[in-house]
Protein backbone atom coordinates (compact mmCIF):
# COMPACT_ATOMS: atom_id res chain seq x y z
CA UNK A 1 0.00 0.00 0.00
CA UNK A 2 1.75 3.45 -0.92
CA UNK A 3 1.95 5.30 2.55
CA UNK A 4 2.04 8.77 1.14
CA UNK A 5 -1.49 8.75 -0.45
CA UNK A 6 -3.56 12.05 0.45
CA UNK A 7 -6.49 11.78 2.71
CA UNK A 8 -9.45 14.21 2.09
CA UNK A 9 -7.15 16.97 4.08
CA UNK A 10 -4.20 16.65 2.22
CA UNK A 11 -2.35 15.22 5.08
CA UNK A 12 -0.53 11.93 4.26
CA UNK A 13 -1.24 8.94 6.55
CA UNK A 14 0.71 8.84 10.12
CA UNK A 15 2.31 5.20 10.71
CA UNK A 16 0.43 4.69 13.55
CA UNK A 17 -3.01 4.53 11.31
CA UNK A 18 -1.35 2.98 8.72
CA UNK A 19 -0.80 -0.12 11.21
CA UNK A 20 -4.66 0.23 12.26
CA UNK A 21 -5.21 -0.03 8.27
CA UNK A 22 -3.28 -3.59 7.95
CA UNK A 23 -5.42 -4.85 11.28
CA UNK A 24 -8.39 -3.78 9.82
CA UNK A 25 -7.38 -5.70 6.38
CA UNK A 26 -6.46 -8.76 8.30
CA UNK A 27 -10.00 -8.33 10.05
CA UNK A 28 -11.94 -8.13 6.71
CA UNK A 29 -10.04 -11.13 4.85
CA UNK A 30 -10.99 -13.33 8.02
CA UNK A 31 -14.25 -11.86 7.69
CA UNK A 32 -14.65 -13.28 3.68
CA UNK A 33 -13.04 -16.00 4.39
CA UNK A 34 -15.06 -17.01 8.16
CA UNK A 35 -17.90 -18.92 6.50
CA UNK A 36 -15.83 -21.39 4.79
CA UNK A 37 -13.24 -21.52 7.93
CA UNK A 38 -16.62 -22.47 9.90
CA UNK A 39 -17.35 -25.07 7.49
CA UNK A 40 -13.84 -26.45 7.23
CA UNK A 41 -13.49 -27.06 10.91
CA UNK A 42 -16.53 -28.16 11.73
CA UNK A 43 -16.19 -30.90 8.63
CA UNK A 44 -12.81 -31.34 7.57
CA UNK A 45 -10.78 -30.66 10.81
CA UNK A 46 -13.39 -32.16 13.38
CA UNK A 47 -13.61 -35.24 10.78
CA UNK A 48 -9.86 -35.77 10.73
CA UNK A 49 -9.88 -35.55 14.63
CA UNK A 50 -12.71 -38.05 14.69
CA UNK A 51 -11.20 -40.13 12.29
CA UNK A 52 -7.96 -40.54 13.73
CA UNK A 53 -9.63 -40.39 17.30
CA UNK A 54 -11.44 -43.19 16.82
CA UNK A 55 -9.04 -45.17 14.68
CA UNK A 56 -7.16 -46.06 17.94
CA UNK A 57 -10.46 -47.51 19.59
CA UNK A 58 -12.66 -50.55 18.66
CA UNK A 59 -16.19 -49.47 18.27
CA UNK A 60 -19.73 -49.63 16.57
CA UNK A 61 -21.92 -47.19 14.58
CA UNK A 62 -23.54 -45.95 17.47
CA UNK A 63 -20.05 -45.44 18.62
CA UNK A 64 -21.34 -46.40 22.13
CA UNK A 65 -19.32 -48.55 24.27
CA UNK A 66 -16.23 -47.40 22.94
CA UNK A 67 -13.26 -49.57 24.09
CA UNK A 68 -9.16 -48.56 23.56
CA UNK A 69 -7.71 -50.59 20.46
CA UNK A 70 -4.24 -49.19 20.88
CA UNK A 71 -2.41 -49.23 17.16
CA UNK A 72 -4.15 -52.68 16.92
CA UNK A 73 -6.16 -51.30 14.06
CA UNK A 74 -3.60 -50.21 12.09
CA UNK A 75 -1.84 -53.34 12.83
CA UNK A 76 -4.99 -55.34 11.36
CA UNK A 77 -4.88 -53.34 8.84
CA UNK A 78 -1.61 -53.01 7.40
CA UNK A 79 -2.00 -57.01 7.83
CA UNK A 80 -4.82 -56.90 5.37
CA UNK A 81 -3.75 -58.30 2.03
CA UNK A 82 -7.06 -56.94 0.65
CA UNK A 83 -6.69 -53.49 1.89
CA UNK A 84 -3.02 -53.39 -0.80
CA UNK A 85 -4.93 -55.01 -3.08
CA UNK A 86 -7.65 -52.28 -2.99
CA UNK A 87 -5.35 -49.80 -2.99
CA UNK A 88 -3.32 -51.36 -5.99
CA UNK A 89 -6.96 -51.54 -7.64
CA UNK A 90 -7.30 -48.12 -7.53
CA UNK A 91 -4.09 -47.31 -9.34
CA UNK A 92 -4.43 -49.86 -12.03
CA UNK A 93 -8.02 -48.60 -12.45
CA UNK A 94 -6.82 -44.70 -12.98
CA UNK A 95 -3.91 -46.23 -15.35
CA UNK A 96 -6.60 -47.70 -17.28
CA UNK A 97 -8.55 -44.43 -17.66
CA UNK A 98 -5.70 -41.75 -18.05
CA UNK A 99 -4.53 -44.51 -21.11
CA UNK A 100 -7.84 -44.45 -22.18
CA UNK A 101 -8.07 -40.62 -21.92
CA UNK A 102 -5.19 -39.47 -23.15
CA UNK A 103 -5.11 -41.99 -26.39
CA UNK A 104 -9.12 -42.47 -26.94
CA UNK A 105 -10.11 -38.95 -25.88
CA UNK A 106 -7.11 -37.12 -27.57
CA UNK A 107 -7.89 -39.04 -30.93
CA UNK A 108 -11.48 -38.42 -30.85
CA UNK A 109 -10.88 -34.60 -29.73
CA UNK A 110 -8.59 -33.99 -32.73
CA UNK A 111 -10.98 -35.68 -35.46
CA UNK A 112 -13.65 -33.82 -34.31
CA UNK A 113 -11.99 -30.32 -34.89
CA UNK A 114 -11.72 -31.45 -38.97
CA UNK A 115 -15.06 -29.73 -38.62
CA UNK A 116 -17.31 -32.31 -40.50
CA UNK A 117 -20.89 -32.65 -41.00
CA UNK A 118 -22.41 -33.76 -37.92
CA UNK A 119 -18.99 -33.39 -35.86
CA UNK A 120 -21.64 -31.81 -33.29
CA UNK A 121 -23.86 -34.00 -33.23
CA UNK A 122 -20.73 -36.71 -32.32
CA UNK A 123 -18.91 -34.22 -30.19
CA UNK A 124 -22.66 -34.30 -28.02
CA UNK A 125 -22.89 -38.20 -28.51
CA UNK A 126 -19.39 -38.47 -26.72
CA UNK A 127 -19.59 -36.02 -24.13
CA UNK A 128 -23.15 -36.60 -22.47
CA UNK A 129 -22.43 -39.67 -20.64
CA UNK A 130 -19.98 -37.92 -18.49
CA UNK A 131 -22.80 -35.63 -17.25
CA UNK A 132 -24.80 -38.41 -16.78
CA UNK A 133 -24.81 -39.90 -13.02
CA UNK A 134 -22.76 -42.73 -12.44
CA UNK A 135 -24.95 -44.78 -10.87
CA UNK A 136 -27.40 -44.92 -13.97
CA UNK A 137 -24.61 -45.20 -16.64
CA UNK A 138 -23.44 -48.63 -14.25
CA UNK A 139 -26.79 -49.68 -14.03
CA UNK A 140 -27.46 -50.03 -17.50
CA UNK A 141 -24.06 -51.48 -18.33
CA UNK A 142 -24.51 -54.14 -15.23
CA UNK A 143 -28.00 -54.87 -17.02
CA UNK A 144 -26.36 -54.92 -20.76
CA UNK A 145 -23.47 -57.15 -20.06
CA UNK A 146 -25.49 -59.49 -17.81
CA UNK A 147 -24.43 -62.71 -19.47
CA UNK A 148 -27.62 -64.95 -20.62
CA UNK A 149 -30.00 -62.16 -21.06
CA UNK A 150 -27.32 -58.85 -21.07
CA UNK A 151 -27.90 -57.00 -24.92
CA UNK A 152 -24.26 -57.19 -25.42
CA UNK A 153 -24.01 -61.16 -24.97
CA UNK A 154 -27.69 -61.51 -27.41
CA UNK A 155 -26.06 -59.23 -29.89
CA UNK A 156 -22.85 -60.86 -30.58
CA UNK A 157 -24.86 -64.46 -30.11
CA UNK A 158 -27.44 -62.52 -33.24
CA UNK A 159 -24.13 -62.10 -35.00
CA UNK A 160 -22.96 -65.84 -34.61
CA UNK A 161 -19.98 -65.11 -32.67
CA UNK A 162 -21.19 -67.41 -29.90
CA UNK A 163 -17.39 -68.02 -28.91
CA UNK A 164 -17.28 -64.06 -27.63
CA UNK A 165 -20.66 -64.29 -25.28
CA UNK A 166 -18.60 -64.48 -22.18
CA UNK A 167 -19.15 -63.99 -17.90
CA UNK A 168 -18.32 -60.35 -18.45
CA UNK A 169 -18.41 -59.21 -15.18
CA UNK A 170 -18.80 -62.32 -13.56
CA UNK A 171 -15.82 -63.68 -14.91
CA UNK A 172 -12.68 -62.37 -12.31
CA UNK A 173 -10.78 -62.01 -14.75
CA UNK A 174 -12.75 -60.57 -17.59
CA UNK A 175 -14.85 -58.35 -14.67
CA UNK A 176 -11.50 -56.51 -14.01
CA UNK A 177 -11.41 -55.71 -18.13
CA UNK A 178 -15.11 -54.52 -18.25
CA UNK A 179 -15.14 -51.86 -15.61
CA UNK A 180 -11.83 -50.27 -16.82
CA UNK A 181 -13.31 -50.50 -20.48
CA UNK A 182 -16.09 -48.99 -19.55
CA UNK A 183 -14.25 -45.78 -18.39
CA UNK A 184 -14.35 -45.13 -22.30
CA UNK A 185 -17.52 -43.53 -21.75
CA UNK A 186 -16.59 -41.15 -19.66
CA UNK A 187 -13.92 -39.58 -22.39
CA UNK A 188 -16.40 -36.45 -21.93
CA UNK A 189 -13.86 -34.38 -19.37
CA UNK A 190 -10.41 -34.93 -21.29
CA UNK A 191 -11.90 -34.05 -24.83
CA UNK A 192 -13.14 -30.91 -23.11
CA UNK A 193 -9.44 -30.23 -21.23
CA UNK A 194 -8.11 -31.29 -24.74
CA UNK A 195 -10.32 -28.98 -26.95
CA UNK A 196 -9.69 -25.75 -24.70
CA UNK A 197 -6.22 -26.40 -24.93
CA UNK A 198 -5.68 -27.07 -28.69
CA UNK A 199 -7.48 -23.72 -29.63
CA UNK A 200 -4.32 -22.27 -27.46
CA UNK A 201 -1.83 -24.10 -30.01
CA UNK A 202 0.04 -21.75 -32.19
CA UNK A 203 -1.71 -22.43 -36.50
CA UNK A 204 1.56 -21.25 -38.36
CA UNK A 205 3.20 -23.71 -36.29
CA UNK A 206 0.47 -26.54 -37.99
CA UNK A 207 1.02 -24.54 -41.43
CA UNK A 208 4.45 -25.43 -41.71
CA UNK A 209 4.42 -29.12 -40.86
CA UNK A 210 2.07 -29.33 -43.76
CA UNK A 211 3.89 -27.16 -46.10
CA UNK A 212 6.93 -29.47 -44.74
CA UNK A 213 4.63 -32.60 -46.15
CA UNK A 214 3.58 -34.19 -42.62
CA UNK A 215 0.31 -35.82 -42.87
CA UNK A 216 -2.08 -35.79 -40.36
CA UNK A 217 -0.70 -38.93 -38.06
CA UNK A 218 2.68 -37.03 -37.99
CA UNK A 219 1.13 -34.07 -37.11
CA UNK A 220 -1.43 -35.43 -34.38
CA UNK A 221 1.49 -37.74 -32.62
CA UNK A 222 4.81 -35.52 -33.27
CA UNK A 223 3.11 -31.91 -33.18
CA UNK A 224 0.15 -31.79 -31.90
CA UNK A 225 0.34 -34.54 -29.10
CA UNK A 226 3.40 -33.27 -26.89
CA UNK A 227 1.77 -29.58 -27.50
CA UNK A 228 -0.96 -30.23 -25.32
CA UNK A 229 1.42 -30.78 -22.27
CA UNK A 230 -0.40 -29.06 -19.90
CA UNK A 231 -4.00 -30.79 -21.22
CA UNK A 232 -1.75 -34.30 -20.23
CA UNK A 233 -0.80 -33.14 -16.98
CA UNK A 234 -4.41 -31.94 -16.06
CA UNK A 235 -5.81 -34.89 -17.18
CA UNK A 236 -3.33 -37.25 -15.20
CA UNK A 237 -3.73 -35.69 -12.10
CA UNK A 238 -7.16 -35.35 -11.85
CA UNK A 239 -7.79 -38.98 -13.15
CA UNK A 240 -5.63 -40.29 -10.73
CA UNK A 241 -7.55 -37.88 -7.77
CA UNK A 242 -10.75 -38.95 -8.78
CA UNK A 243 -10.08 -42.65 -8.72
CA UNK A 244 -9.91 -42.26 -4.84
CA UNK A 245 -13.41 -40.89 -4.99
CA UNK A 246 -14.54 -42.99 -7.75
CA UNK A 247 -17.43 -45.23 -6.26
CA UNK A 248 -21.31 -46.15 -8.25
CA UNK A 249 -19.52 -47.32 -10.90
CA UNK A 250 -18.10 -50.62 -9.77
CA UNK A 251 -20.16 -50.73 -6.67
CA UNK A 252 -23.59 -50.97 -9.02
CA UNK A 253 -21.83 -53.11 -11.86
CA UNK A 254 -19.68 -56.16 -9.80
CA UNK A 255 -20.04 -54.90 -5.99
CA UNK A 256 -16.12 -55.07 -5.90
CA UNK A 257 -16.56 -59.05 -6.60
CA UNK A 258 -16.36 -61.42 -8.15
CA UNK A 259 -14.08 -62.70 -5.50
CA UNK A 260 -13.25 -58.92 -4.55
CA UNK A 261 -11.10 -58.71 -7.81
CA UNK A 262 -12.27 -55.14 -8.91
CA UNK A 263 -12.41 -53.93 -5.66
CA UNK A 264 -11.12 -50.84 -5.49
CA UNK A 265 -10.70 -48.80 -2.40
CA UNK A 266 -13.62 -46.91 -1.39
CA UNK A 267 -15.49 -50.75 -2.20
CA UNK A 268 -13.23 -51.85 0.37
CA UNK A 269 -14.25 -49.58 2.95
CA UNK A 270 -17.75 -49.86 2.19
CA UNK A 271 -18.13 -53.27 2.44
CA UNK A 272 -16.53 -53.61 5.26
CA UNK A 273 -18.74 -50.39 6.51
CA UNK A 274 -21.80 -52.19 5.71
CA UNK A 275 -21.08 -55.71 7.31
CA UNK A 276 -22.31 -56.60 10.66
CA UNK A 277 -21.78 -55.35 13.55
CA UNK A 278 -18.05 -53.53 11.78
CA UNK A 279 -15.60 -52.28 13.74
CA UNK A 280 -15.62 -48.87 13.15
CA UNK A 281 -12.18 -48.47 14.54
CA UNK A 282 -10.78 -50.71 11.93
CA UNK A 283 -12.79 -49.02 9.41
CA UNK A 284 -11.31 -45.41 10.20
CA UNK A 285 -7.61 -46.76 10.59
CA UNK A 286 -8.26 -47.82 7.26
CA UNK A 287 -9.78 -44.66 5.90
CA UNK A 288 -6.91 -42.87 7.52
CA UNK A 289 -4.30 -44.81 6.02
CA UNK A 290 -6.54 -44.00 2.64
CA UNK A 291 -6.06 -40.21 3.39
CA UNK A 292 -3.25 -40.42 3.78
CA UNK A 293 -2.31 -41.58 0.33
CA UNK A 294 -4.69 -39.31 -1.39
CA UNK A 295 -3.18 -36.39 0.54
CA UNK A 296 0.38 -37.34 -0.40
CA UNK A 297 -1.26 -37.18 -4.48
CA UNK A 298 -2.59 -33.61 -3.68
CA UNK A 299 0.86 -32.85 -2.17
CA UNK A 300 3.07 -33.73 -5.08
CA UNK A 301 0.73 -31.89 -7.36
CA UNK A 302 0.53 -28.78 -5.42
CA UNK A 303 4.22 -28.72 -5.60
CA UNK A 304 4.14 -29.43 -9.03
CA UNK A 305 1.12 -26.10 -9.52
CA UNK A 306 3.31 -23.70 -7.65
CA UNK A 307 6.90 -24.65 -9.09
CA UNK A 308 5.40 -24.03 -12.57
CA UNK A 309 3.83 -21.00 -11.78
CA UNK A 310 6.91 -19.86 -10.34
CA UNK A 311 8.44 -20.81 -13.64
CA UNK A 312 6.18 -19.09 -15.79
CA UNK A 313 6.48 -15.71 -13.64
CA UNK A 314 10.43 -15.90 -14.05
CA UNK A 315 9.71 -16.77 -18.17
CA UNK A 316 7.89 -13.43 -18.12
CA UNK B 1 -11.33 -22.22 -39.80
CA UNK B 2 -10.12 -25.70 -39.40
CA UNK B 3 -6.95 -25.76 -37.28
CA UNK B 4 -5.49 -28.97 -39.05
CA UNK B 5 -5.16 -28.90 -42.84
CA UNK B 6 -5.73 -32.97 -44.10
CA UNK B 7 -5.58 -34.62 -47.02
CA UNK B 8 -9.26 -35.85 -48.59
CA UNK B 9 -7.95 -39.28 -47.62
CA UNK B 10 -7.37 -38.58 -43.75
CA UNK B 11 -10.46 -36.89 -43.81
CA UNK B 12 -12.15 -39.63 -44.76
CA UNK B 13 -10.19 -41.73 -42.14
CA UNK B 14 -10.99 -39.56 -39.43
CA UNK B 15 -14.64 -39.17 -39.96
CA UNK B 16 -14.74 -43.45 -40.37
CA UNK B 17 -12.66 -43.80 -37.31
CA UNK B 18 -15.18 -41.37 -35.35
CA UNK B 19 -18.67 -42.84 -37.03
CA UNK B 20 -17.12 -46.39 -36.19
CA UNK B 21 -16.33 -45.38 -32.41
CA UNK B 22 -19.74 -43.74 -32.25
CA UNK B 23 -21.33 -47.33 -32.50
CA UNK B 24 -20.36 -48.33 -28.93
CA UNK B 25 -21.66 -44.99 -27.71
CA UNK B 26 -25.13 -45.55 -29.79
CA UNK B 27 -25.40 -49.26 -28.88
CA UNK B 28 -26.73 -48.49 -24.70
CA UNK B 29 -28.61 -46.13 -26.12
CA UNK B 30 -30.46 -48.24 -28.17
CA UNK B 31 -30.35 -51.41 -25.85
CA UNK B 32 -32.34 -48.70 -23.30
CA UNK B 33 -34.47 -47.27 -25.58
CA UNK B 34 -35.75 -50.56 -27.25
CA UNK B 35 -35.89 -52.09 -23.86
CA UNK B 36 -37.93 -49.34 -22.21
CA UNK B 37 -40.96 -49.86 -25.19
CA UNK B 38 -41.44 -53.59 -24.73
CA UNK B 39 -44.63 -55.40 -23.90
CA UNK B 40 -46.11 -51.97 -23.28
CA UNK B 41 -44.63 -49.34 -25.86
CA UNK B 42 -45.30 -45.72 -24.36
CA UNK B 43 -47.08 -46.65 -21.75
CA UNK B 44 -44.46 -47.51 -19.77
CA UNK B 45 -43.77 -44.04 -19.72
CA UNK B 46 -46.90 -43.24 -18.97
CA UNK B 47 -47.13 -46.02 -16.21
CA UNK B 48 -43.89 -44.85 -14.25
CA UNK B 49 -45.20 -40.82 -14.50
CA UNK B 50 -48.23 -41.74 -12.71
CA UNK B 51 -47.80 -44.87 -10.49
CA UNK B 52 -45.51 -44.77 -7.08
CA UNK B 53 -42.51 -46.82 -7.44
CA UNK B 54 -40.72 -48.20 -4.09
CA UNK B 55 -43.49 -45.68 -2.24
CA UNK B 56 -42.21 -43.18 -4.69
CA UNK B 57 -43.39 -40.84 -7.23
CA UNK B 58 -40.43 -39.72 -9.88
CA UNK B 59 -41.33 -36.25 -9.88
CA UNK B 60 -40.43 -36.47 -6.07
CA UNK B 61 -37.31 -37.71 -6.55
CA UNK B 62 -36.79 -35.33 -9.04
CA UNK B 63 -38.32 -32.71 -6.54
CA UNK B 64 -35.65 -34.02 -3.80
CA UNK B 65 -32.56 -33.76 -6.19
CA UNK B 66 -33.35 -30.35 -7.36
CA UNK B 67 -33.87 -28.73 -3.43
CA UNK B 68 -30.26 -30.75 -2.74
CA UNK B 69 -28.54 -28.84 -6.19
CA UNK B 70 -29.87 -25.95 -5.78
CA UNK B 71 -28.92 -25.46 -1.18
CA UNK B 72 -25.72 -26.95 -2.64
CA UNK B 73 -25.24 -24.45 -5.30
CA UNK B 74 -26.30 -21.29 -3.69
CA UNK B 75 -24.32 -22.07 -0.38
CA UNK B 76 -20.66 -23.52 -2.67
CA UNK B 77 -21.28 -19.74 -4.57
CA UNK B 78 -21.48 -17.50 -1.31
CA UNK B 79 -19.18 -19.20 0.29
CA UNK B 80 -16.89 -19.95 -2.04
CA UNK B 81 -17.00 -16.10 -3.90
CA UNK B 82 -16.33 -14.43 -0.39
CA UNK B 83 -13.47 -16.19 0.27
CA UNK B 84 -12.07 -16.33 -3.35
CA UNK B 85 -12.08 -12.66 -3.10
CA UNK B 86 -10.22 -12.72 -0.20
CA UNK B 87 -7.58 -15.06 -1.09
CA UNK B 88 -7.07 -13.40 -4.32
CA UNK B 89 -7.25 -9.26 -3.50
CA UNK B 90 -6.63 -9.12 0.51
CA UNK B 91 -3.09 -9.22 2.33
CA UNK B 92 -3.83 -11.28 5.43
CA UNK B 93 -1.81 -13.40 7.59
CA UNK B 94 -1.47 -16.63 6.48
CA UNK B 95 -3.44 -16.26 2.86
CA UNK B 96 -1.22 -18.85 1.17
CA UNK B 97 -0.77 -21.59 3.91
CA UNK B 98 -5.05 -21.76 4.29
CA UNK B 99 -5.03 -21.57 0.43
CA UNK B 100 -3.07 -24.35 0.23
CA UNK B 101 -4.96 -26.64 3.00
CA UNK B 102 -8.24 -25.63 1.39
CA UNK B 103 -6.80 -26.81 -2.12
CA UNK B 104 -5.19 -30.13 -0.27
CA UNK B 105 -8.81 -30.75 0.74
CA UNK B 106 -9.46 -31.43 -3.34
CA UNK B 107 -8.08 -34.69 -2.77
CA UNK B 108 -10.40 -36.32 0.04
CA UNK B 109 -12.45 -39.57 -1.33
CA UNK B 110 -15.70 -38.97 0.10
CA UNK B 111 -15.60 -42.38 0.84
CA UNK B 112 -13.72 -41.36 4.14
CA UNK B 113 -15.75 -38.76 4.89
CA UNK B 114 -18.99 -40.75 5.33
CA UNK B 115 -17.96 -42.04 8.90
CA UNK B 116 -17.64 -39.08 10.46
CA UNK B 117 -20.11 -36.88 8.72
CA UNK B 118 -22.72 -39.60 9.34
CA UNK B 119 -21.17 -38.65 13.25
CA UNK B 120 -21.56 -35.07 12.75
CA UNK B 121 -24.72 -35.30 10.62
CA UNK B 122 -26.51 -36.85 13.63
CA UNK B 123 -24.97 -34.30 15.88
CA UNK B 124 -26.37 -31.81 14.22
CA UNK B 125 -29.63 -33.16 13.89
CA UNK B 126 -29.53 -33.51 10.23
CA UNK B 127 -29.33 -37.23 9.73
CA UNK B 128 -31.99 -38.18 7.02
CA UNK B 129 -33.18 -34.71 5.83
CA UNK B 130 -31.94 -33.26 2.38
CA UNK B 131 -30.06 -30.84 4.39
CA UNK B 132 -27.35 -33.32 4.95
CA UNK B 133 -26.64 -34.55 1.62
CA UNK B 134 -26.63 -30.25 1.09
CA UNK B 135 -24.08 -29.56 3.61
CA UNK B 136 -21.99 -32.81 2.89
CA UNK B 137 -21.85 -31.96 -0.31
CA UNK B 138 -20.71 -28.17 0.27
CA UNK B 139 -17.82 -29.51 2.19
CA UNK B 140 -16.73 -31.88 -0.51
CA UNK B 141 -17.22 -29.22 -3.36
CA UNK B 142 -16.47 -25.75 -2.02
CA UNK B 143 -12.69 -26.39 -2.34
CA UNK B 144 -12.73 -27.07 -6.09
CA UNK B 145 -15.34 -23.24 -6.31
CA UNK B 146 -12.40 -21.64 -4.08
CA UNK B 147 -9.58 -22.52 -6.41
CA UNK B 148 -11.95 -21.76 -9.79
CA UNK B 149 -13.26 -17.83 -8.43
CA UNK B 150 -9.99 -17.65 -7.20
CA UNK B 151 -8.63 -17.88 -10.36
CA UNK B 152 -10.43 -15.74 -11.90
CA UNK B 153 -10.11 -12.78 -9.62
CA UNK B 154 -6.52 -13.59 -10.18
CA UNK B 155 -7.10 -12.13 -13.85
CA UNK B 156 -8.99 -8.72 -12.64
CA UNK B 157 -6.59 -5.94 -12.50
CA UNK B 158 -6.32 -4.94 -8.67
CA UNK B 159 -6.46 -1.22 -9.97
CA UNK B 160 -10.23 -1.62 -9.73
CA UNK B 161 -10.16 -2.57 -5.96
CA UNK B 162 -7.30 0.59 -5.45
CA UNK B 163 -9.50 3.18 -7.62
CA UNK B 164 -12.49 2.06 -5.42
CA UNK B 165 -10.94 2.47 -2.25
CA UNK B 166 -9.57 5.64 -2.77
CA UNK B 167 -13.04 6.99 -3.69
CA UNK B 168 -13.45 5.70 0.11
CA UNK B 169 -15.45 2.43 -0.84
CA UNK B 170 -14.79 -0.32 1.81
CA UNK B 171 -13.53 -3.85 0.62
CA UNK B 172 -16.69 -5.71 1.33
CA UNK B 173 -18.50 -2.30 -1.67
CA UNK B 174 -16.02 -3.08 -4.07
CA UNK B 175 -16.81 -6.96 -3.66
CA UNK B 176 -20.47 -6.12 -3.81
CA UNK B 177 -20.38 -3.47 -6.53
CA UNK B 178 -17.77 -3.74 -8.80
CA UNK B 179 -15.94 -7.34 -8.66
CA UNK B 180 -19.01 -9.36 -8.16
CA UNK B 181 -20.89 -7.76 -11.24
CA UNK B 182 -17.89 -8.60 -13.35
CA UNK B 183 -17.61 -12.45 -12.14
CA UNK B 184 -21.04 -12.74 -13.40
CA UNK B 185 -20.49 -15.72 -16.02
CA UNK B 186 -17.51 -17.26 -13.74
CA UNK B 187 -20.54 -17.88 -11.18
CA UNK B 188 -22.76 -19.25 -14.12
CA UNK B 189 -20.02 -21.94 -15.00
CA UNK B 190 -19.12 -22.90 -11.30
CA UNK B 191 -23.31 -22.73 -10.39
CA UNK B 192 -23.80 -25.12 -13.35
CA UNK B 193 -21.03 -27.73 -12.18
CA UNK B 194 -22.14 -27.17 -8.57
CA UNK B 195 -25.83 -28.95 -10.71
CA UNK B 196 -24.39 -31.19 -12.51
CA UNK B 197 -22.41 -32.72 -9.70
CA UNK B 198 -25.11 -32.63 -7.35
CA UNK B 199 -27.05 -34.89 -9.82
CA UNK B 200 -24.67 -37.10 -9.79
CA UNK B 201 -23.68 -38.18 -6.33
CA UNK B 202 -24.65 -40.88 -5.58
CA UNK B 203 -23.08 -41.75 -2.31
CA UNK B 204 -23.98 -39.33 0.15
CA UNK B 205 -27.55 -39.41 -0.56
CA UNK B 206 -27.67 -43.29 0.03
CA UNK B 207 -25.45 -43.03 3.18
CA UNK B 208 -27.53 -39.76 4.87
CA UNK B 209 -30.93 -40.28 3.74
CA UNK B 210 -32.98 -43.80 5.01
CA UNK B 211 -36.32 -42.36 4.81
CA UNK B 212 -37.74 -43.64 1.04
CA UNK B 213 -39.83 -40.09 0.68
CA UNK B 214 -36.11 -38.23 0.78
CA UNK B 215 -35.24 -40.55 -2.00
CA UNK B 216 -32.86 -38.52 -4.89
CA UNK B 217 -33.34 -38.65 -8.14
CA UNK B 218 -29.91 -40.54 -8.58
CA UNK B 219 -30.51 -42.66 -5.57
CA UNK B 220 -34.13 -43.62 -7.40
CA UNK B 221 -32.40 -45.76 -10.11
CA UNK B 222 -30.86 -48.56 -7.86
CA UNK B 223 -33.84 -48.47 -5.75
CA UNK B 224 -36.07 -48.88 -8.58
CA UNK B 225 -34.03 -51.72 -9.63
CA UNK B 226 -35.66 -52.88 -6.58
CA UNK B 227 -38.94 -52.57 -6.94
CA UNK B 228 -39.15 -53.84 -10.25
CA UNK B 229 -39.45 -57.71 -10.63
CA UNK B 230 -37.47 -59.66 -13.74
CA UNK B 231 -40.96 -59.99 -15.88
CA UNK B 232 -40.76 -58.24 -19.30
CA UNK B 233 -43.10 -55.69 -18.03
CA UNK B 234 -41.63 -54.34 -15.39
CA UNK B 235 -38.40 -54.73 -17.25
CA UNK B 236 -39.66 -51.99 -19.58
CA UNK B 237 -40.95 -50.23 -17.07
CA UNK B 238 -37.83 -50.10 -15.26
CA UNK B 239 -35.58 -49.15 -18.85
CA UNK B 240 -38.11 -46.49 -19.35
CA UNK B 241 -37.22 -44.79 -15.54
CA UNK B 242 -33.75 -44.87 -16.44
CA UNK B 243 -34.50 -43.22 -19.86
CA UNK B 244 -36.28 -40.18 -17.27
CA UNK B 245 -33.57 -40.55 -14.68
CA UNK B 246 -31.24 -39.68 -17.39
CA UNK B 247 -33.27 -36.86 -18.64
CA UNK B 248 -32.09 -33.87 -16.27
CA UNK B 249 -28.52 -34.68 -17.16
CA UNK B 250 -29.73 -34.01 -21.29
CA UNK B 251 -31.37 -30.99 -20.57
CA UNK B 252 -28.84 -29.33 -18.42
CA UNK B 253 -26.55 -30.58 -21.37
CA UNK B 254 -28.34 -28.33 -24.13
CA UNK B 255 -28.68 -25.50 -21.96
CA UNK B 256 -25.29 -25.83 -20.34
CA UNK B 257 -22.53 -27.32 -22.21
CA UNK B 258 -20.57 -24.22 -22.66
CA UNK B 259 -20.92 -23.18 -19.40
CA UNK B 260 -19.42 -26.56 -18.31
CA UNK B 261 -16.84 -26.72 -19.83
CA UNK B 262 -15.51 -22.84 -19.67
CA UNK B 263 -15.45 -23.48 -15.72
CA UNK B 264 -14.07 -27.13 -15.70
CA UNK B 265 -11.19 -25.68 -17.79
CA UNK B 266 -10.60 -22.06 -15.76
CA UNK B 267 -10.43 -24.09 -12.29
CA UNK B 268 -7.47 -26.74 -14.10
CA UNK B 269 -4.20 -26.49 -11.75
CA UNK B 270 -2.50 -25.60 -15.37
CA UNK B 271 0.97 -24.73 -15.11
Amino acid sequence: MNPSIPVDSGKTIPIKSRQARKWKENVTAYLFIAPLLSIFAVFILYSLYFLIHTSFQNTDISFGKATDAGTNNYRLVLEDSHFYFSVLNNLIFSAGNIFISITIGFIVTVFLSLKFRGSRFFHALFFIPAMLPGALIATVFSMILEYRFGAWNEFLRALGLDFLAKQWLSDPHLAYMSVIVIGVYLIGFPMMYYSADLTTVNTSVLEAAVLDGAGLNRIMWNIVFPLLKNAHKTIIISTLLSSFREFERIYLMTGGGPAQSTEISSIYLFNYFRGAGANIGYVSAASTLLLIIALAISFIQLRMYVKGKKERKSAA
Amino acid sequence: MNLIRVTRAERFFGISFIVALSLFWIFPVIVTIKNSLQVDGLNNYVYIFTHKIAGLSIFRSFFNSLIVAVGDTTIILVVGTLAAFAFSKMVFIGRQKIYSIILMCLAIPAIVAVIPFFFILKKLHLYNTLGAVIIAEVAMTVPFAVLMMRNFFDNIPDELMESALIDGATKFQTFRRIYLPLSVPALINLGVLCIMWSFQDYLFPTMFLTNGSLTTATMAVNSFQGAFSFNPIDQGRFYASLVVLGMPAFIIFLFAQRYIANGITSGALKD
